[in-house]
């Protein structure tokens, strides 16, 4: 009993020792400026409101030398400085709000990145954290290494890019134009409309579920993964599939063809509506599944 | 004379035997040549193929080498004039030697950076450059039976391209955030 008192003692003296300083403080800020956020290690979170002020509210580790939160100009910058040799005790968890039309970056190292309701341009990287977001009307660039990426749209047009090397990147309703690719994690996009997507993989599984527009360009390629395109609506596009070991299905247009008599490889090539757009889907060993409905 | 010669040589023709069988059988080599689909002329030969896929991965890596690593050192400008320094595709040999050095001084950068990396993170890099260099193994098995594979060729590149990418994307991450000169 003694000795699990003494643990538990030792244990809450840790879990002080780890935590430091409690911050709060707030920034006047432009009404659509530009906010640049850093936190080696723990979580960021930002949330777009409709002040014209930047406020950090944070638990910072007790090994963080500061905070730094300035402004200077349109630019307001909050970053938790940690000491260069030494990734003990430096794990913060910040919050910040910021004017909803604001543009930002975020970056970490292991820190979990989360951000609602920002309009502006979104820019935002973790090494080994997950990172989140909504995305409104503003062109979004988000990766990560070993975590995952998640963007929510609103169906109206951007630019999009995600990449990430073993996590998943899962995207949903975006709209516009969209560029994602993963190593080991699979790639989704599930919902949207798009005028141009490229997608690419090396072991990880790809699905496209959305609307491909007229004269839309859909470009899908994994080395081992499978891909599997679920279009949303009618789809006017030619089509040019192939994959050199894996199985071609698809549940329109006219069956796959071998491409040669002495290889495995099969090819299927058809256009389909008046064929404005364009798919092509490449892999090595993934199997590839097409259908409309 | 001349008919008692062409007598001679008629008697002598007429010794020689009539079938000479050739040293190996030679028939299953014409016999898949005929049912083989006949070459068409665009094609380039077996060399040329293998020498276009290298020039092109070179090429390709240097090139996303050469953007990469310093976008802003290409191109100076002296307030009259603007020099570009561009990217030589002349000398095809010298590409290899530029790529591997390239992809040496990434990997020091990377190897460098791993070490800053959380355990489990660096891990999961180097498990997903292994997949990657995994891939790029079985593409070029593959190529060695279909050395005229688009797809493949394709592939290839583009997997080196990843590589190079993964390299450069990972080395000098965590300085990139701990070391930010904007703040």
């Amino acid at each position: 009993m003694k000795a699990q008192i003494q643990v538990m003692l030792f244990g809450a003296l840790l879990a002080t020792a780890a935590r430091g300083e409690v911050v709060d403080k707030t920034l006047d800020a432009a009404a659509n400026g530009q906010v640049d956020i850093s936190n080696t290690a723990g979580t960021i979170e930002v949330e777009g409101w409709s002040k014209n002020s930047v406020r950090v509210h944070g638990d910072l580790g007790s090994n963080v030398e500061e905070l730094i939160f300035e402004r200077d100009g349109d630019r307001v910058t909050v970053k938790v400085k940690t000491p260069n040799n030494s990734s003990r005790n430096i794990n913060s968890d910040i919050h910040v709000w910021v004017p909803a039309e604001s543009s930002i970056e975020v970056t970490g190292v292991s820190a979990d990145i989360t951000v609602e309701a920002v309009h502006g341009a979104l820019n935002l990287h973790s090494v080994s954290g997950d990172v989140i977001s909504e995305a409104f009307g503003a062109d979004v660039e988000i990766g990560s290494v070993s975590g995952d990426v998640r963007v929510k749209g609103n169906s109206k047009d951007i630019n999009t890019s995600a990449n990430t090397v073993s996590g998943d990147v899962i995207l949903t309703d975006l709209a516009g134009e969209v560029k994602a690719e993963a190593v080991s994690g699979d790639l989704t996009l599930d919902g949207g409309s798009f005028d141009r997507a490229e997608l690419e993989t090396v072991n990880g599984d790809l699905l496209f579920k959305a609307e491909l527009r007229k004269s839309g360009r859909l470009n899908g390629e994994s080395v081992n993964g499978d891909v599997r395109i679920k279009f949303a609506g009618d789809v006017s596009a030619k089509f040019d599939v192939e994959s050199f070991n894996g199985d071609i299905d698809n549940c329109f247009g006219p069956k796959a063809q071998r491409t040669s008599k002495y290889a495995p490889g099969l090819q299927l090539r058809f256009t389909q509506g008046d064929g404005t757009g364009s798919v092509s889907i490449s892999t090595l060993n993934g199997d590839i599944d097409i259908c409309n409905r | 004379m001349n008919d008692r010669r062409e007598e001679e040589l008629i008697t002598s023709a007429g010794r020689l035997t009539e079938e000479v069988a050739p040293g190996r059988d030679l028939w299953p080599a014409i016999a898949d040549a005929i049912e083989r689909p006949a070459r068409r002329p665009w094609q380039m030969s077996y060399l040329a193929q293998a020498a276009t896929v290298l020039l092109l991965i070179g090429a390709s890596s240097a090139v996303t080498y050469v953007m990469v690593r310093d976008t802003a050192a290409p191109i100076v400008s002296d307030g009259e004039a603007l020099i570009v320094e561009p990217v030589s595709y002349a000398d095809h040999h010298a590409l290899g030697p530029k790529y591997k050095k390239a992809h040496a001084e990434l990997e020091a950068q990377l190897q460098d950076e791993l070490k800053r990396l959380p355990p489990d993170t660096r891990g999961e890099v180097e498990r997903n450059l292994a997949i990657i260099r995994g891939a790029i193994a079985e593409i070029s098995v593959a190529l060695d039976s279909e050395p005229d594979n688009a797809l493949l060729q394709q592939m290839l590149l583009k997997s080196y391209q990843e590589e190079l990418s993964l390299m450069q994307h990972v080395g000098g991450l965590t300085q990139r955030v701990t070391a930010r000169k904007d703040i």
